[in-house]
C-alpha cells in the first residue's frame, strides 16, 4: 500500500470517529456495511462527513458501486483528482 | 423460497415489531366514516393520519361528479394517454391546474409518485446533475435512480451546504436541477425556499418544488410554499399530488418553460401508465374548485394545525419545527413509540406511526396531519388522549395542565354496539355535512 493511501485511510479513520464514534483500524479489504456495523443512514452520514472532509461530493451512483473500504479510496481518490 | 432470502433481516425486524402487539403497517378500517373519523376494531375512531387536509374526501359535489362521470364515460380508461389518446377531462384538469398556478403548462400523471419518478428522471439526463435533500421523499430517491443523472444529495433545509455542492459543480458541464419539498412529509418543516431561490439564482440551476403536502395549506390562494414565499417565478417546475388537499389520486406538474410538452414522449412512467379514470378526473376538478373558491378551509386548517401543535407542545412533547398540519411527537425509543401508537388505536384515534429509516436521525415519530375537517372537539380529545398516555408512559411531566374549558369528544368515548360497526352502512352524509367549517 503507497504512502498516500495509508494516509487517505488515516483520514477516512478519523471522519469515522467523528461521525459514529467507532474507533476501528480501518483495513481495504473491509465491507462498509457489514465490518464496519453501519446502517444505511449511518452510511449516508459518514458518506456527507467525508464530501465536506474531501471537498467533493460522492454522487449517489458512485456511492452505490462502493462495497470495501478500497472502493471507498479509490473513489475519493478519483473525484479529488477531477476537482 | 431462496429468492427472498435476502429480505430475512427486514421479515425479523417486522415479526419482532408484531410481537409487540401491533402492527402499523396493516391497519384494518372496519369502516371510514367521514374524512375525519373511521371505524376501527369496531371502535369509533378520530383520524389524524389522512393527509385528508381539506377535508375533502366526501364532498356531495365531488361524489356525485364522480359517479355521473361513470356513468358517461365508464369504470375506466383502460390505457396509457399516448397509446389510448387522452378524455376531455383530462385536458381540462391540466388547464385548470395551469391556470390555478398561473403558468403555462401541466401534465398530470397517475398518481403523485409517478409525477416526482417521471418528471426528474426525464429533466436531467446523463451529463446534467440533479441536486436533491437528503431528507428527500421516497418517490425523489426513486426518481434518481430510474434517471441517469449523477445524484448529489445537501444536507436537509441547508442553503449553505446546497451552494457548497453546486460550486463544486460550477464548471462542469451540464444542467443542474435542484429538487425541495414545500412541506416535509415526516416533521411537517417548511423549504427555506427564498435562500435555495439565491443559490439557484448565483449558480443558474433550475428549481423543482415538491408541493405534495402544501397544495391547499400554505400561501394565499392554496398555491403552496412557493405562493407563500414570494418565489413563484424562480420555482421552474411544481409537482404535486391529488391524493391529500384534493382527496383522490393522482399527481401533476406545471411549469411555464418552453417546449414542456415534449416531456409527454419522453416520461416512461407517464407513457406507459393507463391514465386516471373519469370518475377521479371528475371529483379532482370539483375538489380544486372546492380549494380556489372555499379558502375559509384553509384558515380553518391552520387553527387547526396551531391548536393541535400548541396542545402538544403545551404539554411537554417534543414537536417539529412549525405548526403545520402535519405534526410530529418525536421519540427516541422505537419500542415506546410503538407502545404509544398502539394505546392510541386502542382509545380511538388513528394517527401513523413514523420509524427508522423513513425518519430522519433514527428517531421515531408519532405522525398526525390535521385537517379543516376536524372540529375543536375532535383536536382536544386527541390532546388530551395523547397527554394522558404520555404521562403515563413517562415521556411528560406529570404537571396538572387546566382542562377546564375542554369538553371530551364523547362518541370515541363509546365503543359502537356489538359488531354492528363493521356490517351496518355509516350514516355517511351526516358525519360529514358542514365538516366543522368555520
Amino acid at each position: 500500500m503507497t504512502e498516500e493511501k495509508l494516509a487517505l485511510l488515516s483520514e477516512i479513520s478519523d471522519v469515522l470517529k467523528a461521525v459514529t464514534s467507532k474507533d476501528v483500524e480501518l483495513k481495504p479489504g473491509m465491507n462498509i456495511v457489514n465490518d464496519l456495523g453501519l446502517d444505511s443512514i449511518a452510511v449516508m452520514n459518514f458518506c456527507m462527513a467525508l464530501e465536506d472532509k474531501f471537498d467533493i461530493s460522492i454522487p449517489l451512483n458512485d456511492m452505490a458501486s462502493v462495497v470495501t473500504v478500497d472502493d471507498l479510496a479509490d473513489t475519493i481518490t478519483t473525484l479529488r483528482s477531477n476537482a | 423460497m431462496a429468492i427472498l432470502d435476502k429480505f430475512s433481516t427486514l421479515a425479523a425486524r417486522y415479526d419482532a415489531l408484531k410481537q409487540s402487539g401491533s402492527d402499523p403497517f396493516s391497519v384494518k378500517f372496519d369502516d371510514i366514516i367521514s374524512s375525519v373519523e373511521g371505524v376501527v376494531n369496531g371502535k369509533r375512531t378520530v383520524l389524524f393520519g389522512t393527509n385528508n387536509y381539506l377535508g375533502l374526501t366526501f364532498d356531495p359535489v365531488a361524489m356525485e361528479r364522480s359517479i355521473e362521470a361513470i356513468r358517461q364515460h365508464g369504470t375506466g380508461t383502460t390505457g396509457s394517454r399516448i397509446a389510448n389518446g387522452s378524455y376531455k377531462g383530462h385536458e381540462q384538469l391540466e388547464r385548470e391546474l395551469a391556470d390555478f398556478y398561473g403558468r403555462k403548462h401541466c401534465m398530470v400523471f397517475s398518481t403523485g409518485y409517478q409525477a416526482n419518478l417521471a418528471m426528474i428522471s426525464t429533466l436531467v439526463g446523463k451529463d446534467d446533475h440533479l441536486i436533491i435533500d437528503a431528507d428527500s421523499h421516497a418517490s425523489i430517491y426513486d426518481a434518481s435512480r430510474l434517471g441517469h443523472a449523477p445524484v448529489v444529495r445537501f444536507r436537509h433545509n441547508n442553503p449553505d451546504d446546497l451552494a457548497k455542492r453546486l460550486a463544486r459543480l460550477k464548471d462542469v458541464p451540464g444542467e443542474k436541477l435542484i429538487v425541495a419539498e414545500g412541506i416535509y412529509s415526516m416533521l411537517g418543516d417548511t423549504a427555506p425556499l427564498k435562500e435555495f431561490v439565491d443559490v439557484k439564482r448565483e449558480f443558474g440551476a433550475y428549481l423543482m418544488v415538491d408541493e405534495a403536502h402544501s397544495m391547499g395549506v400554505l400561501g394565499q390562494r392554496g398555491r403552496g410554499l412557493a405562493e407563500r414565499e414570494g418565489v413563484e417565478e424562480d420555482v421552474d417546475f411544481v409537482v404535486g399530488t391529488f391524493s391529500k388537499s384534493l382527496a383522490s389520486v393522482g399527481g401533476f406538474c406545471v411549469s411555464s418553460i418552453e417546449g414542456f410538452d415534449i416531456l409527454r414522449l419522453a416520461a416512461r412512467p407517464y407513457m406507459f401508465t393507463a391514465s386516471l379514470p373519469p370518475s377521479i378526473i371528475a371529483s379532482t376538478i370539483s375538489a380544486l374548485e372546492t380549494l380556489r373558491h372555499e379558502p375559509q378551509r384553509r384558515t380553518k386548517l391552520r387553527a387547526n394545525s396551531r391548536r393541535f401543535y400548541n396542545g402538544l407542545k403545551d404539554a411537554g412533547f417534543t414537536v417539529g419545527p412549525e405548526a403545520n398540519p402535519i405534526v410530529a411527537v418525536i421519540l427516541n425509543d422505537v419500542a415506546v413509540a410503538t407502545a404509544f401508537w398502539k394505546r392510541l388505536i386502542d382509545e380511538g384515534m388513528y394517527l401513523n406511526l413514523a420509524l427508522p429509516p423513513a425518519t430522519p436521525n433514527s428517531s421515531a415519530f408519532l405522525r398526525s396531519s390535521v385537517s379543516a375537517a376536524h372540529n375543536d372537539e375532535h383536536i382536544d380529545f386527541a390532546i388530551e388522549l395523547m397527554t394522558r398516555v404520555g404521562r403515563e408512559f413517562g415521556l411528560i411531566p406529570d404537571a396538572e395542565p387546566d382542562y377546564s374549558n375542554v369538553t371530551q369528544f364523547p362518541r370515541v368515548s363509546a365503543e359502537r354496539p356489538a359488531a354492528r360497526a363493521s356490517i351496518a352502512p355509516a350514516r355517511r352524509r351526516e358525519a360529514d355535512v358542514g365538516a366543522g367549517m368555520a
